[in-house]
């Protein structure tokens, strides 16, 4: 029993902390993505004249 | 009437989230120039705003529910399901399985693919499949958030009823008008909002039930089953294989994130978006259930299971927090529910109307089709979630109604992608076969491990004897994934 709580426990850790690691990239980097995303959509959207 | 701390504060928290919510999914309808905009983003996804938009799109106030409930109900035993998620995510990551090859053929509905590989009315009866799992899948949603937000705000159950039906408009307009962009800029910050809320209450929830407590509570109330998935009676290696195969379905067939990966810029970049967010599944699965373990230490084992963790909530966080708290579960809601309400219109129109249909649309009308499909879906989804029951823990209902189509939709993908003989007879045998044995388990109460191991056995058995007994498929260039767009 106690090698399957410390099993589960050590998977959280894991998980919760790279859960929090990866949002902060995805805050950092994420932006970046979502303004390279609308500029090349409105260029589809209103071609130059 | 719940004890609770919402107090105004958090109301006003909540409201003005809502108003920004509205405000940047409307800013996203000036980029709709075709259908290709409207369902998959014009495919311009990079890797991380590719991983908010998944990681979103998939982590719902539904998932929240379902999962504190497993762990209220199966202790630590239950982080076998969020650990299968996460792993398997990223074995799909690492080695691009399916999902390379799906965004290289340019798709924009999983069903399409059946018409690439088999026949055109193989795919609209997958899209009936598919439309029909998918709506009923999101059809106990808006109930299950509901009860979550009237438990932690306090309000009756008919009010709740009135403030859910406002948060599905005011999804449905954003998703109308601004398709796929709308969501993904929206789930951008949703997706920040909801990951700063799971962390919140996970601390808070471990901090105010002790992990001793936690352990002690499980130990008393489960004994072994409670820690081990193979001592557990709702586990066992059955349920492991059903979760490995109804995950690795998930991930690659399931239409709103096969969305994501359509929507990605090549795939080599679908391929590393699910390596990432493999690792978000991980603690989209654990942290939640850490909160339903608390419930259980800090509640005892008496509670209506999917109402324990919410009551937990109201109870333990403070108010001001409760409102960041309950506007990031407000955040997943809407995610998911655009998502859900985009992906399943889009089989409606895209793949049971359009080829039904003896003359094609232009892409703008393909626009107003799915936007017409968007409001039939709205309102199914009201009213079912209003008198529907569910027959036991929500993630069993959830996956039975996935298994519909998922079963014989992966076993057909995998034969139309890697097994030259796969052919029309095989997909529709395979489609059959799991579908019905997802349908006995509603008729004949079957455990969903039985019932959904063995959708996937008879799907696979359909696809092997239909393929041997039709003839063959002529295989399409565009599966090489050198072709130019199907669409």
């Amino acid at each position: 029993m106690n090698y399957w709580y410390y099993f589960w426990i050590a998977n959280f850790i894991l998980a919760g902390s790279t859960f929090a690691i990866i949002t902060v990239i995805v805050l950092v980097r994420g932006l970046g993505d979502l303004r390279q995303m609308l500029t090349n959509l409105r260029s589809e959207v209103q071609p130059p004249q | 009437m719940i004890a609770t701390h919402f107090s105004p504060l958090d109301w006003l928290i909540v409201v003005v989230y809502l108003f920004l919510t509205l405000a940047t999914g409307l800013y996203g309808r000036k980029f709709i120039g075709g259908i290709s905009d409207f369902l998959v983003a014009g495919r311009e996804l990079g890797t991380f705003i590719g991983i908010a938009t998944l990681a979103a799109t998939e982590i719902g106030t539904v998932t929240f529910m379902y999962y504190a409930e497993l762990g209220y109900k199966t202790g630590y035993a239950s982080f076998v399901n969020g650990l299968i998620a996460g792993l398997v995510m990223i074995f799909i990551g690492r080695t691009g399985f399916i999902v390379r090859r799906l965004r290289a053929m340019r798709l924009m509905t999983v069903p399409e693919f059946f018409e690439v590989k088999f026949s055109r009315r193989l795919r609209v009866f997958t899209g009936v499949l598919v439309a029909t799992g998918g709506v009923l899948n999101m059809g106990v949603f808006l109930r299950v958030e509901g009860t979550f937000l009237a438990i932690i705000s306090g309000i009756s159950l008919n009010h709740v009823k009135a403030v859910m039906t406002c948060i599905l408009l005011l999804e449905l307009v954003y998703t109308v008008l601004g398709g796929m962009v709308s969501i993904v800029i929206t789930d951008f910050i949703q997706y920040v909002a909801l990951s700063i809320g799971t962390i919140l209450v996970t601390i808070w929830s471990v901090h105010a039930a002790g992990l001793p407590r936690m352990y002690e509570s499980v130990r008393q109330t489960m004994g072994l089953g409670g820690f081990s998935p193979f001592a557990n009676p709702n586990y066992g290696l059955a349920y492991v294989i059903f979760q490995v195969l109804i995950w690795l379905a998930v991930h690659t067939c399931w239409q709103t994130t096969a969305m994501r990966t359509f929507s990605t810029r090549s795939p080599e970049i679908s391929r590393r978006v699910f390596s990432w967010t493999g690792f978000i599944y991980l603690g989209r699965g654990m942290m939640p259930m850490m909160w339903g373990i608390a419930a259980l230490a800090l509640l005892g084992p008496n509670q209506n299971s999917i109402e324990a963790m919410p009551r937990m909530l109201a109870t333990v966080l403070p108010s001001g927090v409760l409102g960041l708290v309950v506007a990031g579960m407000l955040a997943a809601t809407m995610s998911v529910n655009s998502s859900y309400l985009l992906g399943w219109s889009s089989i409606i129109a895209q793949d049971i109307i359009l080829p039904l249909r003896h003359r094609p649309l232009s892409s703008r009308q393909q626009v107003v089709l799915n936007r017409t499909a968007n409001l039939f879906v709205s309102a199914f989804v009201m009213v079912w979630g209003l008198w529907y029951t569910l027959p036991g823990p929500t993630y069993f209902y959830l996956n039975m109604t996935a298994s519909i189509y998922l079963s014989g939709t992966l076993v057909s993908v995998i034969g139309g992608l890697f097994w030259n003989r796969a052919n029309t007879l095989g997909g529709y045998m395979a489609m059959s076969g799991g579908a019905i044995a997802t349908i006995a388990f509603f008729a004949f109460k079957t455990p969903a491990s039985y019932a959904g191991l063995g959708a996937f056995i008879l799907a696979g058995i359909g696809m092997v004897v239909g393929s041997f007994l039709g003839k063959r498929t002529q295989r399409s260039p565009a599966l090489s994934g050198k072709s130019p767009p199907a669409s």
